[in-house]
């Protein structure tokens, strides 16, 4: 079916956010409830001396003041356990949290947190990459080789490290025939969603009820009870609606905080960020990296070896990191065919802000070093970017970087695609240009549970762990479960987001939603189906196999006047056995990455049900200022069989736009003590609607085996890979050469054309 | 904080002797005062209700502008699209729609902003503002004269901006506004400059004059008087944007470097002088330049979103 | 903090609200917190997100930076004011239609932002749309599918 012949999808959650009565955090209030504030250490490095919260406990509606000395003695974070909730001894980022108020308004809050005085020994601020890694660099962590960490190799300030090593890499770049070498330098980002994060917490005898602005509120749940020393059966995690996410709300919070404040103060509390705080505050940013890439091919422009090298800015603490090296090292190595390959990636410790998974973690920066450095192999084999891709990409059948055996892939049908959408190849005016990037992405099987009920009425609820953060992926539930039963979408209501009434979810990350718990919903209603398929059966006095659901009723397949409604075989089942299904299912598991090595391995060396896209940037150049503008961009997408694609394009929309603004205006500036100096969406400039191009869009559809409901794989990542290396590839042809630092402002542009020269 | 509605001038003023700062829209001063850039002020009275502040009008030596008539009329009224189209330009490019319709004309001038959009094209309008006091009759000063420093000005606090006042403009002259952005919405001048161009008969240079917007702590202008004789052609222009870069005492902070400022105000100027010449010329350039030319061009976008 | 606290009359969706505030509140909060309408959102505080858009006698306003007192006399209306008896206003649904709504919480400033563009525009060019909706940032959609629902809406009125 082409998404032309598909349902319009309109959204469950559509009537409460077009009207404005959909709850989100920050609309949340509680009979007695206090306003929390939290202090934040200000300076990037130093070491605790003194922390003086009398006079703050001393201000009038002032309920309660708490700092490390305060909550359990623990350190946690996945991967090494390098973070406690408030800092002790040392503070190593501006926003490390130092101590937390709750008082009865928000300004009182406010004046308390200015009213405790810490006393710092001011340290030595480590901000820069390569730096860091020298043996005289002062150490983040002083202890670190205390810390517990599990698989994560670590090493003087490096959180993580990772290598691919396969064939003789060294070796073959030796015989090669061409050799380029480039280096690509990148300042993080942020997820930046509209809804700043907000969490509110209250106490019920010993349980605590946290609602909280998360994407993962398993996980929130899981550090809450790590942190305060809980069993998860005390610990009841409610989203509201949520704002958006992009990662930036992935991992666990200020949960904990709030919780220990509300217990502290004997009421509810409620945390709210400020915009300033939502950019300076999180654990959850795009990492800054250093990456080098030297790439051999032979007399014919294929490539025969790759040997790769990257820093990631991990900032003060891991977050999600650890597999980052990992994830990095793919990026660099790319959707090609590589038989000699070694890449080493570590994620370095700074006193920056932490670096965690936003939007395809490493995924658009790696990608846009790799895309810009294979356009410079185009170049230097004298062959055309698009040709050279399609020489050397992977596809059906073949091998990946990593030795993984690819079954069907639509990478070069993307790659046709995208730049047929774009009119690659025509003419444009000499301050025009269209660059091509391809990009890759996991789909990350992991365990997912769903109910699905069906009342007496007919109507249904699917009860859900699954976390909807915007992208409609929990909306699209509803289709997979009426096609099961062969009802209305619009018959079944979603309960979900609450960690005591679903079964366990990753949560909105890594694009699982669909790919995972659409397996689990589909398994609880074939449960209702096999029970309403019964109940008929008995009814019609026909065979339960003969029995087919659709459009409300259940019918005697060959005879469709046999047939009762589905509402009255539920109110058949009211009076006994009820209508009660489960559903979770195996993961699909991961493929072999066949002649691999990995030190650090975080298992990502080879991708389950891997999506593949094409982007081709048109753009034009302001050539006396530097400033380039995006006039259409064209996309191809293979994420397997699209379900739901009005959901599906409107991730690969906005992904697109995210793309863009990682490209041309997002990124941050941190000034030498550490601190970000652009901390705020006047100076991190989003794109605005003024800015959106036009987006011409084609999926590549391959039913995929080994992967989601009906071959579908994930979306919600996949469209910010490729946008900004095919930007790069655009400003290289206009410019001469690439501009190598990203994000690629006027102003880098502009030194590339006049500025270098004056 | 006191707050209170003047709904006649009278009443403002008197609010004003007695400490009582005044806001329009009042973006300003809630932002700032959020941003630490200054708490609120004790007292404030707002004067976006006084029907004499909020008229544009001609009088006997130009166009008398309301302190409080906002960018969005500004930018569409006839006579400062017509006469003063550099105004509209720079009224165009402030911030949004919302911030259009609340930032007022005399707002931007008593901020004292160097980053406002108007205030370049105010300096080559020739433009003054009439200051009036519960004590004092109303009186005119220069924009160059009252700017003195960043939101920094030399009228007295108990005095109301009450108008701006324009001359004439000439026959066969021209201005405009050319700022640079990083997006086409949204933005604040990195730099940007203003020009009005007076043509001969022949189309060589009458009268021209050029000011500059975030390269200094006010808005400057830049003595172009060597092109007056001039045709508008590459080696004029060139001369402008070398003087104006010349001009320029930028800052290196987050949005630009003092090296990257100082060469694109040139660019913005040279670019202003060229619509402005455009203009005076008889060429319709719509407003704003930025929209209407080069790398944000309306004309550029994107005719239908693919679905 | 209270002590210059302030009778104030804030006329919402056409009910007047009788609040007691400080002069120094701004519109957004009281509406949040004291009129009790919360459908208008608070992204940023500095005029920069448009989350927070609402409509001043039918003009918009970014009302996170416009005091409320300021409003004494004037009619505000809100995302929660658009709709009538069950009937959506045609915005409200195309938005939807369009699969313009993802995370949803800048919906109703971009809303607001219409009304005010289709009041003074009622057939925006593509160009219009665009300026028109440039003070509201989205960080879901890209934008594309919120300027259909806009060139729908004026289609259809």
């Amino acid at each position: 079916m082409t998404i032309a012949e598909m349902p319009r999808f309109v959204r469950a959650d559509g009537p409460d956010k077009v009207t404005g009565t959909g709850r989100y955090i920050a609309d949340l209030s509680l009979t007695g409830m206090l306003h929390a504030k939290l202090k934040y250490a200000g300076i990037s490095h130093g070491r605790i001396v003194a922390i003086n919260t009398a006079a703050a406990l001393a201000m009038p509606g002032v309920v309660s003041v708490l700092t490390a000395d305060d909550v359990p003695d623990v350190r946690y974070s996945p991967g090494v356990a390098d973070r406690t909730l408030f800092a002790k001894d040392v503070v190593r980022f501006e926003g490390d949290v130092v101590a937390a108020v709750a008082a009865t308004t928000p300004e009182i809050a406010a004046a308390a947190v200015a009213a405790i005085e810490v006393t710092y020994e001011e340290l030595p601020v480590v901000g820069d990459l390569e730096a860091a890694l020298k043996a005289d660099s002062p150490l983040v962590h002083d202890s670190w080789q205390t810390y517990e960490s599990g698989e994560t190799v670590q090493g003087h300030n490096i959180a993580s490290r990772s290598s691919l090593d396969r064939g003789d890499a060294k070796a073959a770049m030796a015989t090669a025939h061409t050799v380029v070498t480039s280096r690509y330098v990148a300042d993080g980002s942020h997820a930046a969603p509209i809804e700043p994060r907000g969490v509110v917490a209250q106490w019920e005898g010993n349980k605590v009820t946290i609602w909280s602005s998360t994407q993962v509120p398993f996980d929130a749940r899981s550090g809450v009870c790590e942190t305060l020393g809980l069993p998860t059966s005390r610990v009841r995690i409610i989203v509201p609606h949520l704002g958006g996410g992009f990662g930036g709300k992935c991992g666990f919070h200020f949960e904990a905080h709030i919780a220990a404040l509300a217990r502290a103060a004997k009421r509810p509390v409620r945390l709210v960020f400020s915009r300033e705080e939502e950019f300076r505050a999180p654990d959850r940013r795009r990492e800054g990296m250093i990456i080098d890439i030297t790439t051999g091919l032979d007399a014919d422009g294929a490539i025969v070896a790759r040997i790769g090298h990257a820093l990631l800015d991990c900032g003060a603490y891991i977050a999600d990191g650890a597999f980052f090296p990992q994830l990095a090292a793919m990026h660099i190595s790319g959707p090609y065919k590589v038989p000699n390959l070694f890449i080493d990636a570590s994620l370095v410790y700074t006193n920056h802000q932490p670096s965690g998974s936003v939007r395809a973690p490493t995924a658009p920066t790696a990608c846009w070093a790799l895309e810009s450095h294979t356009d410079e192999l185009a170049a230097a084999a004298g062959i055309d970017p698009v040709a050279f891709r399609k020489l050397n990409c992977v596809d059906t059948g073949t091998e990946g970087p990593t030795g993984q055996l690819f079954g069907e892939i639509g990478l070069q049908r993307c790659i046709d695609a995208a730049t047929s959408l774009a009119g690659y190849g025509t003419d444009l005016p000499d301050d025009e240009a269209i660059g091509v990037s391809v990009g890759w992405w996991p789909s990350f099987g992991v365990p997912s549970g769903a109910f699905v009920k069906l009342d007496s009425d007919g109507f249904g609820q699917i009860v859900t762990g699954a976390q909807e953060c915007g992208t409609g992926a929990v909306m699209t539930l509803r289709q997979l479960a009426a096609e099961e039963l062969g009802m209305d979408p619009e018959n079944f209501e979603l309960v979900y987001q609450d960690t005591s009434a679903a079964p366990w979810d990753l949560g909105a990350t890594g694009s699982q939603t669909l790919f995972n718990n659409g397996r689990a919903v589909i398994g609880a209603s074939q449960q209702i189906a096999e029970q309403l398929r019964e109940l008929a059966a008995n009814e019609l006095e026909a065979a339960a196999a003969d029995i087919v659901l659709a459009n409300g009723m259940a019918s005697v397949k060959g005879s469709p006047e046999a047939s009762i409604s589905i509402a009255a075989l539920a109110g058949i089942a009211a009076g006994g056995e009820l209508l009660l299904g489960h559903g979770s299912g195996t993961p699909p598991e991961a493929p072999e990455a066949v002649g691999t090595t990995c030190v650090g391995d975080q298992g990502v060396a080879a991708w389950v049900a891997p999506q593949f896209s094409c982007h081709a940037v048109h753009v034009k150049l302001d050539r006396d200022t530097g400033v380039v503008r995006v006039l259409d961009v064209s996309a191809a997408h293979d994420s397997g069989t699209i379900i739901n694609p009005v959901g599906a394009s409107g991730q690969v929309h906005g992904g697109i736009l995210m793309g863009i603004g990682q490209a041309l205006t997002e990124g941050t500036t941190y000034a030498d003590d550490g601190r970000q100096v652009n901390a705020g969406l006047l100076e991190y400039k989003l794109q605005t609607a003024a800015d959106t191009p036009e987006i011409r869009l084609e999926f590549v559809q391959i039913n995929t085996p080994n992967a989601g409901p009906h071959g579908a794989k994930g979306i919600a990542e996949a469209p910010n890979v490729a946008t900004p290396g095919a930007i790069s590839n655009a400003i290289a042809k206009l410019v001469g050469s690439p501009v190598r630092q990203l994000p690629m402002t006027a102003e880098r542009i502009w030194e590339k054309l006049d500025g270098g020269a004056q | 904080m006191q707050f209170s509605i003047a709904t006649t001038l009278d009443d403002a003023l008197a609010a004003l002797a007695a400490g009582s700062r005044p806001v329009a829209g009042g973006s300003d001063l809630v932002v700032g005062a959020r941003h630490g850039k200054g708490s609120l002020p004790d007292s404030v009275v707002a004067i976006d209700r006084i029907a004499a502040l909020s008229n544009i009008e001609s009088t006997p030596t130009g166009l008398r502008i309301g302190s409080t008539v906002t960018h969005a009329i500004l930018m569409e009224h006839p006579d400062i699209v017509n006469g003063y189209t550099a105004l509209a330009d720079a009224s165009a490019l402030v911030g949004s729609p919302s911030t259009r319709n609340i930032g007022t004309l005399g707002g931007n001038v008593m901020n004292a902003s160097p980053a406002m959009d108007t205030g370049a094209p105010l300096n080559v309008l020739g433009a003054s503002v009439e200051l009036q006091s519960a004590e004092d009759e109303s009186h005119e000063v220069s924009v160059a004269s009252l700017w003195t420093g960043p939101g920094k000005t030399s009228a007295r606090p108990d005095e109301l901006c009450t108008a701006i006042l324009l001359p004439h403009r000439p026959p066969r002259s021209g201005s405009a506004y050319v700022r640079l952005e990083y997006r086409r919405a949204m933005e604040i001048a990195v730099v940007g400059a203003a020009a009005s161009v007076e043509l001969h008969e022949d189309g060589t240079i009458a009268e021209v004059r050029v000011a500059l917007a975030a390269v200094a702590p006010t808005i400057i202008s830049v003595d172009v008087s060597a092109i007056i004789g001039a045709s508008v052609d590459e080696a004029t222009l060139a001369a402008v944007a070398a003087a104006a870069s010349e001009r320029a005492t930028p800052i290196s902070d987050v949005r630009a470097s003092e090296k990257y400022r100082r060469h694109t105000v040139g660019v913005m100027a040279r670019r202003a002088v060229e619509a402005a010449a455009k203009r005076a010329n008889g060429e319709h350039i719509a407003v704003p330049v930025n929209r209407a030319v080069g790398v944000g061009a309306a004309t550029l976008q994107a005719t239908g979103v693919t679905k | 903090m209270s002590s210059d606290m302030t009778p104030v009359t804030i006329s919402v969706n056409g009910t007047d609200y009788p609040v007691t505030i400080s002069p120094s509140r701004n519109l957004l909060s009281v509406l949040r917190d004291e009129v009790g309408l919360t459908g208008t959102k608070e992204g940023c505080d500095d005029c920069e997100c448009g989350a927070c858009m609402v409509l001043l006698d039918g003009q918009p306003i970014n009302s996170c930076s416009y005091l409320a007192a300021q409003t004494e006399g004037r009619s505000v209306t809100t995302i929660e004011g658009l709709v009538t008896g069950d009937e959506l206003h045609p915005m409200q649904r195309n938005i939807l239609e369009e699969g313009g709504v993802q995370c949803g919480f800048c919906t109703p400033g971009m809303i607001m932002s219409t009304c005010a563009l289709l009041e003074r525009c009622p057939n925006p060019t593509q160009e219009e749309i665009q300026i028109g909706l440039s003070g509201n940032l989205c960080r879901c959609t890209g934008y594309g599918t919120i300027i259909a629902a806009v060139a729908r809406t004026a289609a259809e009125a």
